[in-house]
C-alpha cells in the first residue's frame, strides 16, 4: 500500500462533509491561489517552519531567529517553535487513525481528504479511499480538480460525497489569481456530473473580495446548471492563515484586504 | 471580544439582561444578589435537645431534635412564592451542624466572612449565641474530634496537620468530618403515595408487634420505631405551621390574587406530607418539605438529591393535565419555585477543607431525568421534556440536572439534551446507563433496581431502598504518591518527614518499569492508610449520627429497624468509593519520565530532580520538553496504558481489602473542586506543571494538554478504564466547547453524534461548558458585570465570579474544543 505526505490529521471536523469527520490534509497543490489560507499545503516537500510565539529564546539552536527554520534543528528545539509541516504516512496508518473515531461517525460521518490538492498525490489518495471503503468508512473529498480526468474518475468512484472548488468562470482571471487557467477544472466538472449523476456534489467557492466576490451568482448558476446533483455553497473569505506565511518565512502573497 | 464570534445563549443574555417578567425571576433576583448568611436556628434547637437527652439512643435524640425544630423554628412563606418552606432567614442562607464540627467554631467563625473560598456573613448577636449556647456543648463531643483521636499514629501525618484544629493535609484526606453522610437519594415515591401518616401507621404496627421481653426489641427496635413516629409527627406539625402562616398572610394581604395563592398554599400544607398527594401541586409541595426537612436532619455531603423527579411526579402531572386541572406552563412555574428555593439554601462548610472542596457554595441536589424504567423501557415522558424546557427557559444552577442516556434513547430526547447543553449553563450533565446499569448488576443489584437508579450528588448514583452505605470516603492524592516515588518517600511541602516507604530516588532506578513499580508501591501505601481511615470512619459514625427521616424513607431500615447510619444493614448493598485525585497529572508525569529519562535518555534523573526542586526556575527549556511529552487525553494508547495500570492496581487493592471492611469501595474520579487544594501541597511535577498549582481534575486531561480534539479525550478515557473489573465508580469528565463548534442545526447534530459516541464508549459521565475563553477572562477581570455567569466546575455549575482566583484560572486553562 502506498505512502504519502500529510500535513495534518484533523479529528472532530464538522465542516468538511456530513457528520463528525476526520479530515486528512495531503501536502502539495498545483494551484497558487493568492488568498491561500493554507500556505503550508502548497509544496509537496516536508518544510521547516518557525513559530516565534513558542520560542523561549533558550539559545539551544545557536542560531539567529531568521536562521532557525531548519529541519535539522527540530530535535534540539525544546518548545516546538522549530517544527516541520508534513510527515510521511502509509495509507494504513491514516486509516487506523481515522478508524479510531469511527464510534463518533454515526451514519454519515467519516473520512475527508483535503489538501493541498489531495488528488495531486493520486496513488496515495486512491489507496486511502480504497482502504476506507474496505473498512466501510464514509468518504468525502475537497478538491480543486486541477488533475487528470482519469485520476478524478478513479477517486470519484470511491467517494460518497464530493466538494468541488470552482473559483472563477473567467480563465484569464483564474490564471492571474491561481496560476492556472480553469479549462481543465470546468471540463472535469462537466465530465464528473455526467459520469456520476447521482453522486452528491457540492460546489464550493470562496468569495474573495477583488477577485470573484461579484461573480458568485454566475458561478452558482453555472454549477447548478451542469448537474441536478449539484449543490452550491459560497465560503466566507478569511485571512486566518496569515500567521502561517510568517512561520514558513514566506512573503505573504498580495492578500486582498477584507472590506 | 470580536464581534463575529458565536456566543452561547447564556453569553447573549449576559449582554442583554432580560427584564424580570415572572414571579420566579423576581425571586431569583433576590437570591442572586444576596451574599450568604449563617442561620443558627437549626444548631440552637438541636443543641437544646442534645443537652437534655444525654445517654439516649442517637436515633431518638435526632427525632426529638427534629420535633423541637418543627415546633419552634421560624417558618417562612416567601413573598411571591407558590411553595411554602425555607430553613433559614435571608435570601441565601446556610445552617450549622455542630454535631459535625462544633469544636472548630470558635476559630472558624473568625475567618468565615473573610476567607477566599465561599465566605458567609454572620451577625454579632448570632455569633455570640454560637459561642455561648452552641459551641461549648459540642467541645469533646464531635465526630471530628473522635476521628482525630482514632486515627493511628502512622496514618495521622498523611491525614492531618498537627495544629489546633487538625486541619487537612490533602494527601490522604478524610471527608467524613465535614458531612454526616455521603450524597443520598430518598425514596420520594412512597411518602407521596401513602403520606407520613401511612409511614407512621406502619411503624405503629411494628411497635405493637414487638416482644415486650426481648432485649433487642427493647433496646434497639423500640427507640427506632418511636423515632420514626416522632419524626412523622414533626414533619406534619412543621407543614401545618406553614399552613397557619399562609392563612395569616392571606388575611393580611390586599391583593386578591395573592390571597387565593396563599389559601391554596395553606390547603396544600394542611394536607401534605401527612396524607397522599392529590395533585401535582401537592406532590411538589410534599417533595419540597421532605428535601428541606432532610437538610434540617443532617448534612449530607452534597445534599439530598431529588431522585427521578420525572418518574415519581409523572402520575400526578399526567392526571392533572388530563383533567385540565393544571397547564404545562403552570406546572413549570411550580417546578421553578422549587429550583429557586434550592438556590436559597447554601451548603455551609466551616472547615477550610470543606470550603475548598466545595467552592462556589457548591451543592448538588441532582434531579435525574430520562433513562429507563425498572422494566428496561425508555422512561422519557412529557415531564422529562418540561424539566429540560425549564432549564432552557430559566437557567439557574439549581437543580443540578442530570440526564440519563442509553443506547435506545430517542432522537428527540438527544436533540433536546443537545439543545439544552448548548444554552451554555452546563446542564444537563449526562450519565450513561450503558455503563452504570451493568456495573450495578455486578455489584449485586437486581435488573429492576439497576434500571431504576438515580443520580446522586455530582456524578454518583443510588438505588433507593437498596443502597445502605452512607460513610463519606477518602480522597487520595495520587500526585503525592508520585512525589514520594521521586524522592524516596518524602515531599517538599512537608520537609523532614518520612511520609512514604523508602523506595529510592529517581536516580536509583535502572528502568522505567522499576520506577513505575516504586510509584505503584507508594500508591498502595496511600491506599493502605486510606482504608485504615475508612475503617475508623465506618465504625465511629453510628455512635455520632442518626437519620430517622432518612431511615423512614428506606425500606430496609424500616424492615430491620436499624438507623440508616448503622454500619451494616441486612439486605443492603454497601457502595462506597475511594477517590483518585490527579490522575492525568500522574499519567503525564510518568509518560514524560519514560520518554525523556529512560527511552530517549535526553534528560538525566539528577537534572530532572533539580528542576523539580527549583520549580523549573532556570530550567525552562527542560519544562518545555516535559510539556511536549506524550500526554493523556490524546487517544495515545501507549500513554493511556499507564493510566490503565494505575487504575487496575488501585482496583486490585480494593478487590482484596475492601472485603475486610465489609463494604464495596470502588475507584472513583470525581474531585468536586479539590484538585485545587490537593495541588497546593504538590511541588513541581515531571509533566511540566509548576509547584502548588491545580492537579488535573477527575478523569479529564491535564489543563491544556489535550490537543487532538474532544473525541480523543473520550477515547483516552475509554483506553484507561478496566472494563473487565467491576470495582469502578464514577469518572467525571469535563469538556469545554466553544459556542461556534455547536452553533446552528449542524452544531446540534454534531453534539448529538458526539453524545451517541460517548454512550457507545460506555463512559460514565460527561458535562460540557459551552463558553468563549474571552468571556471567562472578561468575567475574571470584571466580576461585577458577570455576576450571573454560570460555569460547569466539577459535577456542578456555579457562578464563575464566586470561585476563587485559582479555580477560575483552572477553568480558563482547560482546553476549549472547537470543531474544525
Amino acid at each position: 500500500m502506498g505512502s504519502g505526505i500529510v500535513f495534518n490529521i484533523q479529528r472532530y471536523s464538522l465542516h468538511d462533509g456530513p457528520g463528525i469527520r476526520t479530515t486528512v490534509f495531503l501536502k502539495g497543490c498545483p494551484l497558487r491561489c493568492r488568498w491561500c489560507c493554507n500556505p503550508e499545503s502548497q509544496s509537496f516537500a516536508i518544510e521547516p517552519a518557525f513559530d516565534a510565539r513558542k520560542c523561549i529564546n533558550c539559545g539551544g539552536c545557536n542560531k539567529s531567529p531568521s536562521a532557525r527554520r531548519e529541519l535539522s534543528l527540530i530535535p534540539q528545539c525544546p518548545s516546538g517553535a522549530i517544527f516541520a509541516y508534513g510527515k510521511e504516512y502509509t495509507a494504513a496508518e491514516i486509516l487506523d487513525a481515522a478508524e479510531r473515531d469511527a464510534v463518533f461517525y454515526g451514519a454519515d460521518g467519516g473520512l475527508t481528504l483535503s489538501g493541498g490538492e489531495p488528488l495531486a498525490q493520486p496513488d496515495f489518495a486512491v489507496a486511502l479511499l480504497e482502504e476506507a471503503k474496505r473498512r466501510r468508512i464514509n468518504t468525502a473529498i475537497e478538491s480543486c480538480a486541477h488533475v487528470p480526468w482519469d485520476v478524478l474518475r478513479a477517486a470519484a468512484a470511491l467517494l460518497d460525497s464530493i466538494f468541488f472548488d470552482i473559483k472563477s468562470l473567467e480563465s484569464e482571471k483564474h490564471r492571474a489569481f491561481t496560476g492556472v487557467g480553469n479549462e481543465l477544472i470546468l471540463e472535469n466538472f462537466r465530465r464528473l456530473c455526467t459520469a456520476f449523476p447521482h453522486k452528491p456534489i457540492t460546489v464550493r467557492c470562496p468569495a474573495v473580495p477583488g477577485f470573484n466576490a461579484e461573480e458568485i451568482p454566475q458561478i452558482a448558476a453555472f454549477a447548478r446548471g451542469v448537474g441536478s446533483n449539484v449543490r452550491f455553497q459560497a465560503m466566507e473569505y478569511h485571512t486566518l492563515g496569515a500567521g502561517k506565511y510568517v512561520m514558513l518565512g514566506r512573503k505573504m502573497l498580495d492578500f486582498p484586504e477584507v472590506l | 471580544m470580536s464581534n463575529n464570534k458565536a456566543l452561547s445563549p447564556q453569553e447573549t443574555r449576559l449582554r442583554t439582561p432580560q427584564s424580570p417578567h415572572t414571579r420566579v425571576e423576581q425571586l431569583l433576583r433576590k437570591v442572586q444578589t444576596a451574599r450568604p448568611v449563617i442561620d443558627i436556628e437549626r444548631a440552637l434547637y438541636f443543641t437544646q435537645v442534645f443537652k437534655a437527652t444525654e445517654g439516649e439512643p442517637p436515633v431518638l435524640r435526632w427525632a426529638k431534635a427534629l420535633y423541637n425544630f418543627a415546633q419552634n423554628a421560624t417558618v417562612y412563606v416567601e413573598e411571591g412564592q407558590l411553595l411554602a418552606g425555607k430553613i433559614g432567614a435571608g435570601a441565601r442562607y446556610g445552617v450549622l451542624y455542630p454535631e459535625l464540627d462544633g469544636d472548630i467554631y470558635k476559630k472558624a467563625l473568625e475567618s468565615v466572612a473573610a476567607r477566599e473560598s465561599s465566605p458567609f456573613d454572620l451577625n454579632d448577636g448570632d455569633k455570640q449565641r454560637i459561642l455561648s449556647d452552641i459551641a461549648p456543648y459540642w467541645a469533646d463531643k464531635t465526630f471530628h474530634e473522635a476521628l482525630v483521636k482514632a486515627i493511628p499514629q502512622e496514618t495521622f501525618p498523611l491525614t492531618y496537620n498537627r495544629d489546633e484544629e487538625s486541619s487537612s493535609r490533602f494527601v490522604v484526606n478524610e471527608t467524613a468530618s465535614f458531612r454526616s453522610s455521603i450524597q443520598w437519594v430518598h425514596d420520594y415515591e412512597t411518602p407521596l403515595k401513602i403520606g407520613f401518616l401511612g409511614i407512621r401507621a406502619q411503624a405503629e404496627a411494628k411497635l405493637a408487634a414487638l416482644d415486650e421481653f426481648d432485649p433487642v426489641d427493647n433496646a434497639r427496635r423500640k427507640p427506632f420505631l418511636l423515632a420514626v413516629i416522632l419524626t412523622a409527627d414533626a414533619i406534619i406539625l412543621w407543614a401545618r405551621r406553614h399552613a397557619d402562616l399562609a392563612r395569616v398572610q392571606a388575611e393580611q394581604t390586599e391583593d386578591p390574587k395573592r390571597r387565593q395563592e396563599l389559601l391554596g398554599i395553606a390547603d396544600a400544607c394542611e394536607w401534605v406530607p401527612a396524607h397522599p398527594a392529590r395533585s401535582f401541586r401537592e406532590a411538589v409541595q410534599a417533595q419540597w418539605f421532605i428535601q428541606l426537612f432532610s437538610r434540617v436532619e443532617q448534612k449530607t455531603g452534597t445534599i439530598i438529591s431529588n431522585g427521578r423527579m420525572d418518574q415519581y411526579l409523572y402520575p400526578y402531572y399526567k392526571a392533572d393535565i388530563d383533567t385540565g386541572f393544571i397547564t404545562p406552563d403552570a406546572a413549570q412555574e411550580l417546578l421553578e419555585c422549587v429550583w429557586v428555593g434550592m438556590a436559597g439554601y447554601v451548603d455551609l462548610y466551616l472547615s477550610a477543607a470543606g470550603g475548598a472542596f466545595n467552592e462556589g457554595y457548591a451543592h448538588w441536589e441532582a434531579v435525574t431525568v430520562g433513562g429507563q424504567t425498572p422494566d428496561g423501557e425508555d422512561a422519557v415522558n412529557d415531564l422529562t421534556y418540561l424539566i429540560l424546557k425549564s432549564k432552557r427557559d430559566f437557567p439557574l444552577n439549581y437543580p443540578d440536572l442530570a440526564a440519563r442516556v442509553h443506547a435506545r434513547s430517542s432522537k428527540r430526547y438527544l436533540y433536546e439534551l443537545a439543545q439544552t447543553i448548548k444554552d451554555g449553563t452546563g446542564f444537563p450533565k449526562l450519565i450513561n446507563d450503558e455503563e452504570v446499569v451493568p456495573l450495578l448488576l455486578a455489584k449485586g443489584a437486581s435488573f429492576e433496581e439497576a434500571y431504576d437508579y438515580a443520580v446522586s450528588g455530582c456524578a454518583e448514583v443510588r438505588m433507593p431502598n437498596r443502597d445502605t452505605f452512607t460513610s463519606p470516603c477518602a480522597y487520595i492524592n495520587f500526585a503525592a504518591a508520585l512525589e514520594l516515588a521521586l524522592n524516596n518517600g518524602t515531599m517538599q511541602k512537608y520537609p523532614g518527614e518520612q511520609l512514604g516507604p523508602t523506595t529510592g530516588d529517581l536516580e536509583d532506578f535502572a528502568t522505567f518499569d522499576d520506577f513505575f513499580a516504586a510509584y505503584l508501591h507508594q500508591q498502595k501505601h496511600l491506599l493502605k492508610h486510606a482504608f485504615i481511615q475508612q475503617y475508623h470512619v465506618n465504625r465511629l459514625r453510628e455512635e455520632h449520627f442518626a437519620a430517622p427521616l432518612g431511615s423512614s424513607l428506606q425500606s430496609l431500615c424500616l424492615e430491620h429497624q436499624l438507623d440508616l447510619h448503622t454500619q451494616f444493614i441486612p439486605g443492603g448493598i454497601d457502595l462506597g468509593y475511594f477517590e483518585c485525585i490527579g490522575f492525568a497529572t500522574v499519567i503525564d508525569s510518568l509518560s514524560a519520565i519514560k520518554t525523556l529519562v529512560f527511552d530517549q535518555k535526553s534528560v538525566s534523573p539528577a537534572v530532572l530532580k533539580d528542576a523539580l526542586a527549583h520549580n523549573f526556575e532556570g530550567f525552562e527549556p527542560l519544562r518545555q520538553r516535559l510539556l511536549r511529552a506524550p500526554a493523556y487525553g490524546n487517544d495515545d494508547k501507549s500513554v493511556d496504558a499507564i493510566g490503565k495500570i494505575i487504575d487496575r492496581e488501585a482496583i486490585a487493592f480494593t478487590e482484596q481489602y475492601g472485603k475486610s471492611l465489609g463494604v464495596r469501595l470502588d475507584l472513583r474520579y470525581v474531585p468536586f473542586t479539590s484538585n485545587v487544594p490537593f495541588g497546593k501541597v504538590i511541588s513541581a511535577t515531571p509533566n511540566g506543571r509548576r509547584a502548588w498549582t491545580p492537579l488535573s481534575d477527575g478523569s479529564s486531561a491535564s489543563q491544556g494538554s489535550d490537543v487532538e480534539g474532544p473525541t480523543a479525550v473520550l477515547l483516552s478515557n475509554f483506553n484507561s478504564k478496566n472494563y473487565g473489573r467491576s470495582h469502578r465508580a464514577a469518572r467525571l469528565l469535563n469538556l469545554k466547547f466553544s459556542p461556534s463548534s455547536v452553533a446552528g442545526e449542524e452544531g446540534t447534530q454534531a453534539l448529538v453524534r458526539f453524545i451517541e459516541g460517548w454512550c457507545a464508549l460506555r463512559l460514565w459521565h460527561v458535562q460540557f461548558n459551552v463558553i468563549n475563553q474571552e468571556t471567562l477572562l472578561a468575567a475574571k477581570g470584571n466580576p461585577q458585570e458577570y455576576r450571573n455567569l454560570l460555569v460547569r466546575v466539577a459535577g456542578y455549575s456555579a457562578y464563575f465570579c464566586e470561585l476563587s482566583p485559582d479555580l477560575q484560572d483552572d477553568i480558563i486553562a482547560r482546553t476549549a474544543h472547537s470543531g474544525f
